[in-house]
């Protein structure tokens, strides 16, 4: 989707002969354009909730909401929470998750330990621990397989007594991992910094296994009761920030760089193909403050505007 | 949460105590509960929304304890050894007594709460009655009052007809079993204090010291206690239940508490809520009251037999 953005803006400006943006500059006004209209996605979906509240929206075809609903699930990401210590986790960051995050959706937490130790044995797709019987643990297949020397995870799909046979290959010889049943999960909740003292000291209200909360202090997430306290316990469904697009060219020809897709550093937009004209629109108006043409900025503004109260 | 197998309900899959399971199906946890509500009852298009968890938690457990003070009917039932200092104390989760008996030669006798009081705090006095401090001003007091003395001394006397009662000095009478028989005044005591008329042991509940102060004809006796608690199961929210017939209450009960307390709720909402959840505890309680025609039944045919 990229090129084709890049090509209407320019299209677009070189009427007239208007001007042109150099690829590098394209690119940081598509970053900007993508996270205009990423962050614009939420507040659309609040302001369908409340149409849909006041019963002015519609099923089917209809469902708006459910189109940004969509939107927005493209950023969704699910992943275990790096430990840090005691009842602190690392938030998703590009050197624990490999990504930023946007919100933090749901904290999900794994609260029965089935069996732990280190793999004494290789195989593929296999985790292998002479040590212990994993039946006799009750380990079963839907449970959570965590690598504790490299923080990766991975699912049963059956169980031997010293074998276990996993959905992905994440173990070599001596790593350290534990297995989480995959049914006993307990949903934290975010509470804030001024009520959790109180929330600790209530009798009835005190969080438990049953009903786990976190506060966040960046960038650590405080798990309640303390005994959260290990890798595999925490799991983060989030929105990430989308990737910064980039348009990737190789050597110029005729004066023109020539879009290359295979680069290794290419990003397209991760927006759906719907948002491309608004991302021509958004882009046009960046592009124009760049060249000091007030006519381009204007044609962005104004079809934005009109394409935004129709979509009301 | 699946429901349970039938192997996991008579045997716990195998584990220990097999007997976990039994009869769990009557109840529906409080994690479900929870959940339930959070997913059926709050969000975008419900009348809650907004509302943390803690909150939903808080109402649930104040609902059910609620409920465990009297729709329930779940009695705890504990049985203990009454002291020689005639003391019972009362159990970790107690809130409130139903009934305390005495059970003695296979038979349960249930006791009257003492009208008057049967325990004291007391200070130490001089000769003329001024209270005594030690060295820090606090006032220095005996190990027993007076009246705790006497009654665990057996020298008390009692205002019951039971053997402390002053009446029964001085009459000949029969001792057997344990027990005083006398020839007379058997059925006419023309004007009686009924309140009082009853040969058991008394008792009296001393609750900010958490025990059960017995008469002295206890000592050594097993006391059966029948009290309710609040269900809150020693704080393990996994072990918190509710009854099915009281479920949609519940749900009606943590709606109505959050809308009442919320802003900008109106008013024919919230009294909505109040009458759903009144009605919903009277249908749960009428269902609890078990009335069986068979067991009415039962009752009914001692209507012809004949008052002699």
């Amino acid at each position: 989707m990229i090129n084709s953005v890049r090509n209407t803006v320019l299209s677009i400006l070189n009427k007239n002969n208007y001007g042109y943006i150099s690829p590098s500059d394209f690119n940081l006004f598509a970053k900007q354009a993508q996270l205009d209209i990423f962050e614009d996605y939420f507040y659309q979906y609040n302001y369908n909730i409340n149409k849909e509240n006041a019963r002015a929206s519609g099923t089917g075809y209809a469902n708006i909401t459910k189109g940004y609903e969509e939107s927005i699930n493209i950023f969704s990401e699910s992943n275990f929470l790096v430990h840090s210590s005691i009842n602190k986790f690392f938030t998703p960051s590009p050197s624990t998750t490999n990504d930023n995050y946007y919100l933090l959706n749901r904290v999900d937490i794994y609260t029965n330990l089935r069996a732990n130790g280190f793999t004494n044995g290789t195989g593929t797709n296999e985790l292998i621990d002479t040590l212990t019987d994993f039946i006799a643990s009750g380990v079963k297949a839907g449970d959570i397989v965590l690598n504790l020397t490299d923080n990766t995870s991975s699912e049963v799909v059956s169980v031997a007594t010293n074998v276990l046979t996993i959905d992905d290959d994440i173990f070599v010889l001596g790593d350290e991992f534990s297995v989480y049943s995959g049914s006993d999960i307990s949903e934290a909740e975010r509470v804030s910094q001024s009520k959790i003292s109180l929330l600790n000291s209530s009798l009835l209200t005190a969080p438990s296994n049953t009903f786990p909360v976190y506060t966040q202090e960046e960038p650590y997430l405080y798990m309640f009761p303390k005994t959260i306290n290990s890798y595999g316990a925490v799991k983060c469904q989030y929105i990430r920030y989308p990737k910064d697009p980039k348009w990737t060219y190789v050597a110029l020809s005729g004066g023109e760089p020539s879009f290359n897709a295979s680069s290794p550093d290419y990003q397209d937009f991760e927006i759906p193909i719907s948002d491309e004209p608004t991302l021509v629109l958004k882009i046009l108006q960046y592009a124009g403050m760049s060249i000091r043409e007030v006519a381009a900025t204007q044609f962005g503004q104004s079809l934005e505007n009109l394409e935004t109260q129709k979509e009301r | 949460m699946a429901y349970l197998s039938e192997y996991q309900y008579y045997e716990n899959d195998g584990n220990s105590p097999s007997n976990a399971n039994w009869g769990s199906y009557q109840y529906v946890s409080l994690k479900d509960i929870v959940n339930n509500f959070m997913l059926m009852y709050a969000g975008n298009h419900s009348l809650v929304n907004n509302e943390e968890r803690f909150k939903v938690l808080f109402h649930a457990k104040r609902g059910i304890q609620e409920l465990n003070y009297d729709a329930f009917k779940e009695i705890k039932i504990l049985e203990l050894n009454v002291s020689n200092t005639l003391k019972y104390v009362l159990p970790s989760d107690y809130v409130n007594w139903v009934r305390i008996s005495l059970y003695q030669n296979g038979v349960l006798r249930p006791m009257s709460e003492n009208i008057q009081t049967n325990w004291s705090d007391a200070y130490l006095q001089d000769n003329d009655a001024n209270i005594l401090f030690d060295i820090n001003g606090n006032i220095l007091k005996p190990e027993f009052s007076n009246i705790d003395y006497e009654r665990i001394k057996g020298t008390k006397k009692s205002i019951y007809l039971n053997p402390n009662n002053p009446q029964f000095d001085g009459f000949e009478g029969y001792y057997y079993d344990g027990e005083w028989y006398f020839d007379f005044q058997v059925g006419a005591r023309f004007g009686l204090n009924t309140e009082t008329a009853n040969f058991n042991p008394t008792f009296k509940i001393d609750k900010k010291s958490g025990v059960i102060n017995f008469s002295s004809d206890m000592a050594g006796e097993l006391c059966i206690l029948e009290y309710v608690s609040d269900g809150m199961e020693g704080g393990d929210d996994t072990q918190i239940s509710v009854n099915k017939l009281f479920e949609e209450y519940i749900y009606a009960y943590i709606e109505y508490s959050i809308l009442h307390s919320k802003l900008n709720v109106q008013e024919y909402i919230v009294r909505r809520a109040q009458k759903k959840k009144s009605s919903l505890l009277r249908n749960a309680k009428i269902r609890m009251s078990n009335i069986h025609p068979s067991r009415l039944l039962m009752n009914m045919r001692g209507r012809d037999k004949w008052l002699k």
